[in-house]
């Protein structure tokens, strides 16, 4: 087997180790592909689907979880990519909760910034009443879990599982009743947690955020005239 | 598997998986909770708190929905509310299509309206049971007689090849029958190519797509021909060791399995040294906690590695990377209980059985309005309209309205498409497609777009949960739709599911969210009444 593939990306030619996944192959490109449930630090899981391009195949691609091919001619910015992630987003952010914690506070809610990336304002869906509405978990004296912005993107459950080797996190149902779970789905501050941070850390949403930040707010410096 | 089967066995003894049981098992296997804890919540048959000592579960899907109408599981539920120690759940389609409205009490197979359902439970006559349907199984079983089974094994491994036995199977054209079509000796010729370790054969008895049901019957009237295909598929590809993959509602099929699996070894067909040729070959039988979503091939195989059932990202392919990590040959109960039949046959004599250039023979569940649903063996490239006529014709002198050829994962048709020919091809060319070959029939009178919503709803309750467009899509489209059943289609419904079908289809990690709103968007495609139901103006 050879030790490397070349594929184009955009039109540009690449060169990566066999194995690399597509979103990788971007990377080191320069070419952005815009991702939420995808870590640098975590295996890929292809969960989010924004990650999705064109490879010729029959359908999208996610490009996270998809190993390079020799040969392969990848776009990331066709009007189907872009339709498709924006369907995905508007879709997530349906039922997502206003205000999301993390952006009231550090700022940094990635389902919002890709939302602002797509000029998405408002979504076609609304909530829809499923297992998580409204559901929140203050038992732990550290972290807030919020499971209605939760997008099961999985980085929590990688976290814990994987990074730091506490045991403690799953998906929990099945389908549209979906969420995260501790030990046997109990309440967070009721379980095994010891209250590393990593979940908090790495979630993307508003679903899991420092409980010390609750009340602060983002401000924004008037310009001076 | 270990894992599940004791979960299984737990539930069993129990009637639930308790947290305390759980945290005993917990600290026996030194295993996290969480990991307990996603299995619990994600397999149908694990419950949290034992319910009523007798549970009868009540099939929601459409062949049932058309004949008991909508509210028919509620309407049971109510005929049984004042009786004691009975829970009535809906449950999503169980193969007993043929005999709608079906239910099962426990593990027996029953049917009838609210009050026959009713009186079976209390007592007071005796239980419906289902009866038998018409089954052509007979058709492709070599073997005259219980002392001629295993012929096409013995003969192969007396002086077959493995390249012969792919080449046949190539040259056969036989393609797979759970749903994807897929080539049957192109998958053998590339997992016996793929390197690696541990080596394996499943066969995937998971049939759980609404309307299908033959291999349920194929399973309790030939079981013998999935294993001895098992085994053969056991020396082509080099694996020494098969798993079969069973719905826990199928009890009557497990228990023929069982029998099968016993007399074939002691037969000597299953086990070491097989016939004296040297080759050894296990086989076990593994029933699934349930879920549809269990057929997919890889949620299986997560299934069989005791994890939630959650669909991989492909590639890599299970002839590639399947079973723990090794090359996987998996194939559906019908493509594995047609493959004696071929090798003994030949691939000419087998193509031959087509018909109109068509090749092949072909299992059709046959449910909905026609007068004898059954499991019937077509020759490939016969008319749909000529399959309903050799079902009885339409019932209660109903006339066609619509039909739909290969399970809820196929559109919808018109009747004046009824001439298209039985085969993957050309029912994609007519644009709809034979998935399952569960062939649902509709009359004239029903409420098609009812039963379309049903099948989307069936997809949305049955998606596991992994991705966002399943997840999420399938839900929201639901919700949408019922509004708009309800007399209130939201302005640019129609175009929206439009866009949302793309994205389901192109961005879904597995088929069943490729697939959730096929059956919703061939009536918006194929039936101008039922689209118009969809469309504001309507309203």
């Amino acid at each position: 087997m050879n030790d490397t593939v070349s594929l184009t990306i955009d039109g540009q030619p690449v060169e990566v180790p066999t194995g690399a996944t597509i979103w990788d192959a971007a990377r080191a490109i320069g070419i952005d592909i815009p991702v939420l449930c995808h870590s640098t630090r975590m295996r890929p899981v292809g969960v989010c689907r924004v990650c999705v391009v064109e490879t010729g195949a029959r359908n999208l691609q996610a490009a996270c979880v998809r190993p390079c091919e020799q040969g392969m001619e990848v776009r990331t910015d066709t009007d189907k990519v872009e339709r498709n992630r924006r369907m995905l987003l508007e879709l997530l952010l349906g039922d997502y909760p206003e205000p999301s914690a993390r952006e009231v506070t550090t700022g940094d809610d990635a389902l919002l910034a890709l939302a602002r990336d797509y000029a998405l304002e408002t979504s076609r869906f609304h909530r829809a009443g499923g297992a998580t509405e409204g559901r929140r978990d203050t038992s732990s004296p550290v972290i807030v879990v919020d499971h209605q912005a939760c997008i099961l993107c999985d980085r929590c459950i990688r976290g814990c599982d994987e990074l730091q080797h506490n045991h403690v996190m799953t998906r929990s149902g099945k389908g549209a009743t979906t969420h995260i779970a501790f030990d046997l789905d109990v309440p967070m501050g009721e379980s095994t947690c010891v209250a590393c941070g990593e979940c908090q850390a790495v979630c993307p949403t508003g679903a899991l955020t420092n409980r010390s930040l609750q009340g602060l707010r983002v401000v924004v410096e008037e310009e001076r005239p | 598997m270990e894992l599940l089967n004791r979960l299984m066995a737990l539930q069993q003894r129990d009637g639930a998986l308790t947290d305390d049981a759980l945290k005993a098992l917990a600290r026996e296997l030194r295993l996290p909770l969480y990991r307990l804890e996603g299995l619990r919540s994600f397999y149908p048959f694990f419950r949290m708190q034992p319910g009523a000592p007798r549970r009868l579960s009540v099939c929601r899907d459409v062949a049932c929905r058309m004949r008991a109408g909508p509210g028919f599981p509620e309407s049971v539920a109510q005929a049984l509310a004042d009786v004691d120690g009975v829970a009535v759940e809906p449950v999503s389609c169980l193969g007993l299509c043929h005999a709608a409205p079906a239910a099962l009490a426990g593990d027996v197979p029953v049917c009838g309206d609210a009050a026959t359902l009713r009186d079976g439970m209390t007592g007071r006559r005796p239980q419906p049971l289902v009866g038998d349907p018409p089954a052509e199984i007979a058709e492709v079983d070599p073997y005259p007689g219980a002392d001629a089974r295993y012929g096409t094994l013995a003969e192969l491994l007396r002086s077959g090849s493995p390249d012969a036995v792919i080449e046949t199977l190539e040259a056969s054209e036989l393609r797979g029958m759970g749903g994807a079509g897929f080539p049957t000796g192109r998958k053998w010729r590339f997992t016996r190519a793929a390197q690696g370790m541990p080596r394996t054969v499943v066969c995937n008895a998971d049939e759980s797509e609404p309307g299908t049901f033959k291999d349920r019957l194929l399973l309790e009237r030939a079981p013998h021909l999935v294993v001895e295909a098992m085994v053969i598929g056991g020396w082509v590809v080099g694996a020494g060791h098969g798993i079969i993959y069973l719905r826990h509602e199928y009890e009557h099929a497990r228990e023929t399995l069982e029998q099968a699996l016993e007399r074939a070894r002691g037969a000597g067909m299953l086990g070491r040294d097989i016939l004296g040729s040297g080759f050894d070959f296990e086989l076990e039988l593994f029933i699934s906690p349930g879920g549809y979503i269990m057929g997919e091939e890889t949620a299986l195989l997560e299934g069989l590695e005791d994890k939630r059932g959650e669909p991989r990202n492909k590639p890599p392919f299970p002839t590639q990377v399947g079973y723990n990590g090794g090359p996987t040959l998996m194939n559906n109960v019908e493509t594995f209980a047609l493959i004696p039949r071929i090798l003994q046959d030949g691939a000419a004599a087998w193509k031959a059985r087509g018909r109109d250039g068509y090749n092949g023979l072909k299992f059709l569940s046959v449910s909905g309005d026609v007068l004898a649903p059954g499991v019937y063996c077509v020759a490939t490239g016969t008319p749909i309209r000529e399959v309903i006529e050799h079902a009885g014709g339409m019932a209660e002198g109903r006339q066609l309205y619509a039909f739909s050829p290969g399970g809820a994962s196929t559109p919808f048709l018109p009747a004046e498409r009824a001439d298209t020919p039985v085969d993957f091809d050309a029912l994609a060319r007519a644009g709809a497609g034979l998935g399952s070959g569960a062939l649902f029939v509709v009359g004239e009178g029903r409420d098609l777009l009812d039963l379309a919503i049903q099948q989307v709803r069936f997809f949305r309750s049955e998606s596991c949960g992994k991705c966002v467009p399943c997840r999420v899509g399938s839900a929201q489209a639901v919700r949408k739709l019922e509004a708009a059943q309800n007399g209130a289609p939201e302005s640019g419904l129609a175009s929206l599911l439009e866009e949302l079908d793309e994205t389901l289809a192109q961005t879904s990690i597995c088929g069943l969210g490729q697939v959730a709103l096929t059956p919703i968007m061939s009536l918006l495609h194929h039936f101008p009444n039922e689209a118009a139901r969809l469309r504001r103006e309507h309203a």
